[in-house]
């Protein structure tokens, strides 16, 4: 082991604080979603599988091989979604925090599958670029770890699909940034998208509830396709 | 406090806290095969205090408790409902749609898809028939379990798939996790956390039967 007791109850408290932090933003819901950060070349620390982050410990936080995720130690059994953390770190060097969660208007563009333009400079600096989605692959199988590595590349963030968003950063302050701008830059585009498709200037959600309702007839099937929207014109939109 | 009154108020504060709530929210749990606990229609969830969370009869209530008591009725499997109001789930509910397997977390815990009933108990339980939540045609949606903890997961899940469905009219259309995969992970789910679930219920079983042998056999408590 290369790092001191006194790094590791700093990055434990880290953490700690981080999915605390990730609540109170509403970046995430109860006991979902997960965090990882770098030990050294071949371990990190994980949130552990089923715990709200309210109530979990520094000490909680399991020590987990970078090169085979299996192998744990310390703390309680870590997450499930171990192995895409551990697969990011393995592959890139300079990320040291991760973050796979669920966010409300990111889960949006997931389950579409449809890639985030860049919508702002400060995205284009955080995130590296447009933000892909991974290809789609059941939960803790090798499809979807690929899938996120292979989606990752060049970026620090991707969609997983119908799934989530994974983030990652130099560390965990980073990571938390760029959660936070794709949940914000997601929202912008919806956002975008609605004024687009209704023709409208000022967006509420009302306006989207009622451009959806208006797809459907009166025994509940739909009559009219969703808007594939043109998403160059929605960033040009956004760039102008 | 009782240990079921107890339950009940703290979902109902983790209800509002996910803003997953509106106007005439309703949850209830089941407390052995004849009684149910079930908040005070009218009482916004946010302001539930003890005393609004009424022991009743399955068999004699009121029209504002019928379709949770019928629930029961048909349903031994059913030990908890919620009955909410989500902002995202109205859009849909009012189209009368069928949400599909959006998101992973909605096949595992809701299910493959989720139906919109007609507002009347009949449409309710047929669409409810092998599945744990619907949504109510121009109305909100009902999630139910073996405990309230699984019927409040339900509530977040369809608020969440819901969102999804509806933002695809303006993003493009979702695109749905094929039909054996959504079921095998809800396979999964089931299997994975039935024994979890059995322990929170055999508990809370064990509760009820000390509350039940000392609390009044009446149509409220």
């Amino acid at each position: 082991m290369a790092w001191d007791k006194e790094t590791e109850l700093k990055l434990r408290q880290v953490i700690k604080d981080s999915g605390v932090a990730l609540l109170k933003e509403n970046l995430v819901q109860g006991t979902w979603g997960n965090t990882a950060v770098r030990l050294d070349e071949d371990h990190m620390l994980v949130t552990p599988t089923g715990l709200d982050y309210i109530s979990l410990t520094p000490e909680d936080m399991p020590v987990v091989q970078i090169s085979d995720p299996s192998v744990w130690s310390d703390g309680k059994k870590p997450t499930s979604e171990r192995k895409i953390h551990a697969a990011i770190m393995q592959a890139r060097p300079e990320i040291n925090a991760t973050i796979h969660s669920h966010p409300l208007f990111c889960s949006i563009m997931a389950s579409a599958r449809i890639p985030l333009p860049v919508m702002s400079a400060e995205m284009e600096k955080l995130v590296g670029g447009e933000c892909r989605v991974g290809a789609y692959g059941l939960p803790g199988t090798k499809k979807l770890k690929e899938g996120t590595v292979a989606a990752m590349q060049g970026r620090n963030a991707c969609f997983m699909a119908n799934h989530g968003v994974f983030c990652a950063g130099k560390d965990m302050d980073e990571a938390f940034e760029i959660i936070r701008i794709m949940e914000k830059s997601c929202y912008e585009y919806i956002k975008e998208c609605t004024l687009k498709a209704t023709g409208e200037t000022t967006y509420s959600d009302e306006l989207l509830f009622d451009y959806f309702v208006s797809q459907f007839d009166e025994r509940g099937k739909k009559i009219k396709a969703g808007k594939k929207v043109d998403v160059a014109k929605v960033t040009d939109a956004d760039n102008k | 406090m009782e240990k079921i009154v107890e339950t009940i108020l703290q979902y109902a504060q983790k209800l509002v806290a996910e803003g997953v709530t509106g106007e005439n929210d309703m949850i209830s749990m089941r407390s052995g095969l004849n009684y149910m606990y079930v908040t005070k229609a009218g009482v916004k969830l946010a302001d539930l205090k003890e005393e609004d969370v009424i022991k009743l009869l399955i068999f004699k209530v009121d029209k504002e408790y019928f379709y949770h008591a019928e629930i029961y009725k048909e349903r031994e499997d059913i030990h908890a409902i919620c009955q909410c109001y989500p902002k995202w789930v109205m859009p849909v509910a009012k189209a009368g749609a069928t949400i599909p397997a959006v998101l992973d977390d909605m096949a595992q815990i809701v299910g493959p898809s989720c139906k919109t009933a007609e507002d009347d108990i009949h449409s309710i339980i047929k669409t409810l028939k092998g599945r744990n939540s619907c949504l109510v045609k121009d109305s909100g949606c009902i999630t139910s379990g073996r405990t309230l903890d699984e019927a409040y997961t339900c509530v977040l899940v369809l608020d969440k798939a819901s969102r999804c469905f509806v933002a695809s009219s303006v993003i493009g259309e979702n695109k749905i996790i094929n039909g054996f995969e959504a079921r095998l992970m809800r396979f999964i789910y089931k299997t994975k956390y039935s024994k979890k679930n059995q322990q929170n219920l055999s508990q809370l079983e064990e509760g009820e039967k000390q509350q039940n042998t000392s609390a009044k056999e009446e149509g409220e408590v």
